[in-house]
Order: C-alpha cells, then sequence, then structure tokens
C-alpha cells in the first residue's frame, strides 16, 4: 500500500475527526473528473456513461451494509443524511405523532438537529446512558410513547466509543411502528454493520470515515420507509437528494466501501491491538489515569482516557509540540467552552471532563506509534501536574480499570 | 479562530512557563481565582518587601494553554513592581504582552491579572496564604453560606427505592452504579470507600470545603477511588420513575449543575 506521508513524522492518533483517503480511492476517483464527466440525467451517451457509473456505485455502497441499491440516497455528507433521516422523517410522518427519542451520546450534528425539531413543534425525549456510556434500552422503552414516531441512537460514540445496543432496540421497536434512524457515522468500519441483520429504518453513513472523499455521505432509508426531501430541487435521488450527482466523489466512496469490505476483518483485529497495548500501558505508567467508555463494548479503535489535575487542552497543546495529535473533550478546546456533554452525561464531574484526551487509531497508524505516544505522555502529564494546584501526589501508583 | 490558534508568544510561555510554585516563609500572600469546574484555577503567590514591593512571585495553574500562559506572563510583568502598579495590570495587558489571545480565551482563561491582584489584596487585608488558598475566589462578591448548609432534598421520599436509600446491606446491589453517597460523617465516607470494591464510580458529596469525617477516615478516602465532590448542595432529584440526575448547587460558584446518577445514599 501506497503509505500516508500527510503528516509529516507527526503520530496522527485523531482519526474520529478526519481520515486521510486511501490513495487507492483517490486512483479509482481520478477517471471522473477527465472521461467520465456526464450528467446522470442527460440522454445521450455520455449522460448514458455517468448513469452506469452511478448506479454500479450505489449498489457497492449498499452491498457494503447489506442494503438495496435503491435504498442508498447520497448526500453531502453524514450531517446532511442525519438531517434528512431525522427531519425529514419527522416531517412526513407527522401526522402519527409529534415525539422523537435520542441518547444523551448522540454526536452534536444529531443534538442540534433535535433542538431544530423543538423548535418546530416536536418534542424530543433523551434517553440517559450508563456509567460507560451506553444507552439504557429499559430507560428508552420507558420513553416512548404513542406520540412517538422515530428514535435516533448512534450506532457508537464518535468520543468515547461506547457501541450502542443497536440491535436490541432495533428488536424493541420492531412492529411497533416507531422508526430507528442510527447515525453509523463513528462505528462504519470498526463494527460490522448490517441491515439485514438489525433492521434500522435510515441509517447515516460518512464516506471519509470509511478513508473516501470528505464531502460525501449517505443516508440508507429502508424500503417502504417515507422521508420528505430537506433540500428541494430537480429530484435527483429518487427526490430526496435534488443536485447533480458528485460522480468522482461516489466512486471514491464505492471504492472506499469495497477496501474496507475486504480489509475490515484484518484491520480491526490490528487496531485493537494498537488500542488494548495503550490502554494497558496508560493505566499502567500514568498514575491517577482512567480509561472512559465501556471497557469492553468499545469501538476497536478509540482509547479515551481521563488524568486528574490536568486539563484537555494543555495536554493537547504539549502533545502538539511533542509531534502527537490527539483530541480531547475540554472545555477549552471546543467553541461553546462547555465540557463534553457525553462525559458529562456518563456521570462525570466538570473538572474531570475537563481533563480527557482521546487517541483515535486509523488504517495508517503504525505499530511503533503506541511506544512514541507513550515516550512523551507520562513526561507530559507530570509536567502539567507540576503546574497544576489541583494535583497533589496522594495515592500509591495503583491500576485503575473503568471509568 | 480556533481556540488553539495561540500566538508563538503564547505558546513560548506555555511551554516554558517562568516562575512556577509556590512561595512559603515569611512576608507571603496569596491569590486564588477560578474553579476547576469551569477549566481554569490559579494560585499567585508574591513576596513583598518593606519597600511594598513584589520581590519574588510564583504560579500554579490548572487550566488551557492561555491559562498557563498568562499566569506565566503576569509574573514577568510585575516582579519588582510596587504593588500600587501592580494592581493597575490589567487582563488586557496581559494579553497584549503575550501578542493577544483568541478571543473565545479573552475573559475565560485571562485570569492571572485578576489572581495577582486577589493576592494584593490579601496581603494587604493580611490574609494567610493557608486561608486564602482555602477559600473560595469570589468572596467578596458573593457572601459564603455558612460551612453547614443544611441539606434538605424536596423530592427525597419520591425516589425512595427507586435509586435512593437510607441503608445498604447488600454492597453487589449497587454493582456498576454511579452512586452518590451524601457525607454524613465516617460511616457515610466508609461506605464510600467500601462501595469502590463493586463499581468504578462513586462520589462523596459535601457540602463542606473537606468532608466531615475523621483523620483516619480522611487519610483512607485519599487512598480510595471514592470522588470527592465538595461544596456542593443536592437540590432535587430528577429521572423519569427511577433516579437519573440529581440537581446541585455548586457553593462555590453559586450556580446550578446536574449530576448524572443512578444512586444516592442518604443514611439514616
Amino acid at each position: 500500500m501506497t503509505p500516508v506521508s500527510t503528516t509529516d513524522g507527526v503520530v496522527y492518533a485523531d482519526y474520529q475527526s478526519s481520515k486521510p483517503v486511501d490513495p487507492r480511492v483517490v486512483e479509482a476517483m481520478l477517471p471522473y473528473f477527465g472521461g467520465t464527466f456526464g450528467n446522470a440525467a442527460s440522454l445521450h451517451g455520455v449522460g448514458d456513461a455517468a448513469t452506469a457509473a452511478l448506479d454500479a456505485a450505489r449498489a457497492r455502497v449498499a452491498a457494503f451494509i447489506g442494503a438495496q441499491p435503491q435504498e442508498i440516497i447520497f448526500t453531502s455528507g453524514a450531517t446532511e443524511a442525519n438531517n434528512l433521516g431525522i427531519i425529514g422523517y419527522a416531517q412526513r410522518n407527522r401526522r402519527k405523532g409529534d415525539h422523537v427519542v435520542i441518547t444523551e451520546a448522540e454526536h452534536i450534528s444529531v443534538l442540534n438537529i433535535a433542538k431544530y425539531l423543538e423548535k418546530n413543534g416536536f418534542r424530543v425525549t433523551r434517553a440517559p446512558i450508563d456509567l460507560h456510556g451506553r444507552v439504557s434500552v429499559k430507560k428508552l422503552r420507558a420513553r416512548i410513547t404513542d406520540e412517538t414516531i422515530l428514535v435516533s441512537v448512534g450506532w457508537a460514540s464518535n468520543e468515547i466509543g461506547t457501541v450502542q445496543p443497536v440491535a436490541e432496540i432495533a428488536e424493541l421497536l420492531a412492529g411497533t411502528g416507531v422508526a430507528l434512524h442510527s447515525d453509523a457515522v463513528a462505528a462504519e468500519g470498526l463494527v460490522p454493520i448490517d441491515v439485514g441483520a438489525v433492521p434500522v429504518s435510515l441509517l447515516s453513513l460518512s464516506s471519509n470515515d470509511i478513508y473516501g472523499p470528505r464531502g460525501l455521505g449517505a443516508l440508507y432509508v429502508r424500503k417502504g420507509v417515507q422521508v420528505a426531501p430537506v433540500l428541494m430541487g430537480g429530484g435527483q435521488e429518487r427526490g430526496l437528494r435534488s443536485g447533480t450527482e458528485d460522480l468522482a466523489s461516489i466512486a471514491g466512496m464505492a471504492a472506499a466501501a469495497d477496501l474496507m469490505a475486504a480489509e475490515m476483518p484484518a484491520e480491526v483485529a490490528r487496531l485493537a491491538t494498537l488500542r488494548d497495548r495503550l490502554v494497558e500501558r496508560v493505566l499502567a505508567e500514568i498514575p491517577d489515569a482512567h480509561l472512559n467508555g465501556h471497557p469492553s463494548e468499545r469501538l476497536p479503535n478509540n482509547a479515551h482516557f481521563r488524568f486528574e489535575g490536568v486539563e484537555g487542552e494543555a495536554m493537547v497543546l504539549s502533545l502538539r509540540d511533542e509531534g502527537v495529535a490527539a483530541a480531547t473533550g475540554s472545555a477549552c478546546s471546543s467553541k461553546t467552552l462547555e465540557p463534553s456533554h457525553t462525559l458529562i452525561s456518563c456521570g462525570l464531574l466538570h473538572e474531570e471532563a475537563h481533563g480527557s484526551l482521546e487517541f483515535t487509531f486509523g488504517r495508517f497508524s503504525k505499530s511503533e506509534d503506541v511506544a512514541r505516544i507513550m515516550a512523551v505522555l507520562p513526561g507530559v502529564v507530570a509536567r502539567l501536574r507540576t503546574l497544576s494546584p489541583l494535583y497533589k501526589t496522594h495515592a500509591p501508583q495503583t491500576e485503575k480499570v473503568g471509568s | 479562530m480556533k481556540s488553539t490558534q495561540y500566538s508563538e508568544k503564547t505558546l513560548e510561555h506555555f511551554r516554558n512557563p517562568r516562575n512556577v510554585g509556590t512561595l512559603e516563609g515569611p512576608n507571603v500572600a496569596v491569590g486564588r481565582v477560578g474553579n476547576p469546574v469551569c477549566g481554569d484555577m490559579m494560585d499567585i503567590y508574591i513576596r513583598v518587601t518593606p519597600e511594598d514591593r513584589i520581590e519574588e512571585i510564583r504560579f500554579q495553574t490548572f487550566g488551557c494553554g492561555s491559562a498557563v500562559a498568562t499566569s506565566s506572563m503576569v509574573t514577568e510583568l510585575v516582579i519588582g513592581m510596587k504593588l500600587d502598579d501592580a494592581l493597575k495590570v490589567t487582563r488586557g495587558d496581559v494579553a497584549d504582552a503575550l501578542d493577544g489571545l483568541p478571543p473565545i480565551k479573552m475573559h475565560c482563561s485571562n485570569l492571572a491579572a485578576d489572581a495577582l491582584h486577589e493576592a494584593i489584596k490579601n496581603w494587604r487585608a493580611g490574609v494567610k496564604p493557608e486561608d486564602a488558598t482555602a477559600t473560595p475566589v469570589e468572596k467578596s462578591c458573593h457572601p459564603r453560606p455558612a460551612a453547614v448548609v443544611e441539606v434538605e432534598v424536596a423530592n427525597l421520599d419520591a425516589y425512595k427505592g427507586k435509586g435512593v436509600s437510607t441503608r445498604v446491606d447488600d454492597l453487589a446491589e449497587l454493582a456498576d452504579q454511579r452512586v452518590v453517597v451524601l457525607d454524613t460523617g465516617d460511616r457515610a465516607a466508609q461506605l464510600a470507600i467500601d462501595l469502590t470494591e463493586h463499581t468504578s464510580r462513586v462520589v462523596l458529596m459535601t457540602t463542606g470545603k473537606e468532608p466531615s469525617v475523621s483523620s483516619a477516615v480522611r487519610s483512607a478516602l485519599r487512598l480510595s477511588d471514592v470522588k470527592l465532590l465538595t461544596e456542593a448542595q443536592p437540590l432535587e432529584l430528577m429521572g423519569e420513575g427511577e433516579l437519573e440526575r440529581i440537581r446541585v448547587h455548586d457553593l462555590n460558584e453559586d450556580e446550578e449543575y446536574e449530576l448524572t446518577a443512578d444512586a444516592f445514599v442518604v443514611l439514616e
């Protein structure tokens, strides 16, 4: 495989925020900037070639999640897929009820869609999550009323990596007439997603999260599920997403899906090994460090920690100086200056959420990345603790597992 | 602008902060501002000469890049200064000396001048360092509640058996739960410690600055995985059918927030 050298010797451990496009995907996209440039709506031969390419790509993306080609709607990204899936479904099915249930672990894109729905006459309930960030199916069920039309549960948390019991929730909702939407962006390519096995009604995907181009996503709409468009125009994508299709990106996403399907088993095992080694070493070598999220039901590439007495942005900034790219849920790094809502919902105190640090590995992570992180992380934490009035060494070094 | 888009000078002070540490001995005063809940807290120590000059200065800061850099910068700006002149150093001066701060950081993480002024105020008022660091910041703005605050949770009874318990016979029943134990003395603290064998999340909530426990239990608490939540007054329990959240009054900041919890133990 062509190595990706975008990061100039930096250990990139922030795959949840953005992934490089796989060079093989770029290869697959190139023909669509020159040779196959037609509009799939045109009646001439140039248009026909575009139609054929679009159909083929749609079938490949559908196959990636066990769907039928006509159930895939290409969008400009997962944010738009969430908008179409949640707002489009709610508006189209309003006469059945005005109540939507989401969880407290959702991505901000879903949280803000929920706020939009509330401003537009819908009622939204947020189902709580447990200590490890998992939604309680029992508590979710207790929130479903006769007015509920839609439940939206992210397949996994983009932040702490906890995988949700989506299959169990799908089973709960089966036959009730309540639709289930899942934002699968954090999970795609890391855990198997098969809409045949887990009967969700709607599912959001992002191209970049399987190493495809940014600016493209897809919404899976199960056959028979009614959705209203949120963008009006020429009626492409079965009228659900107007605008001439971005063929190059769509071909890129299809190539990315094929590669992921072929490589996922080996890739996931490799990432889990890296992740486990990092978790083990951090908890063993850095005092007063804790793992956030679920001990086992978590994405294989996600290691999310908190360190007592230090603040997350300061850690990220220091790691940047040491050549490591990581992320934090600290308020000081966010636009709103609020700490991560997911960590607070898990039961952490604000000061603990401020001390969080997230590492996510991916396709181009190297085996030595863990050693390179561990060569600098203990020093970074120790230095910031010497600056901190909050950190007093009191406890003997003990390993702490769990949240 | 990204929150981390700092000037080179800010980054340089973050990387190599000046005057880190604490001061002891005679003629020392401390100013503490911020709150860990908000993500920033700093202590500034000054040693003052008989001529009213800042002879030595040190700081300790919990916070983001700009919190550390502004602390470091203010110590450089005022060392050797007369106290009256040091009082004239503003947040703006500190930010300017760092070649500016990202707009979003101007207010939240630019508290160093305030900490300095607090230290000078404490020096002039004769407040001892140990009292200053045990005292919350906005002492003069928000009158302190009495040391012991009466805890009265309006709807405690409504959640009895649905998350609220007044006795715990079988610790294993709380396995993997987020347990909040109200500080009612040694027995509650010991229960909290014992519970850490069964769940990784045990919070001991107290209205005071320290739990009201004996010194033996206090050291045991320190060595345990119990998370202390001080200056917190439970106000109301929330949740559909079962306890899910506790509305808490932060007595230091005089703000309210919600704490997620599955169980609330208030021993009889």
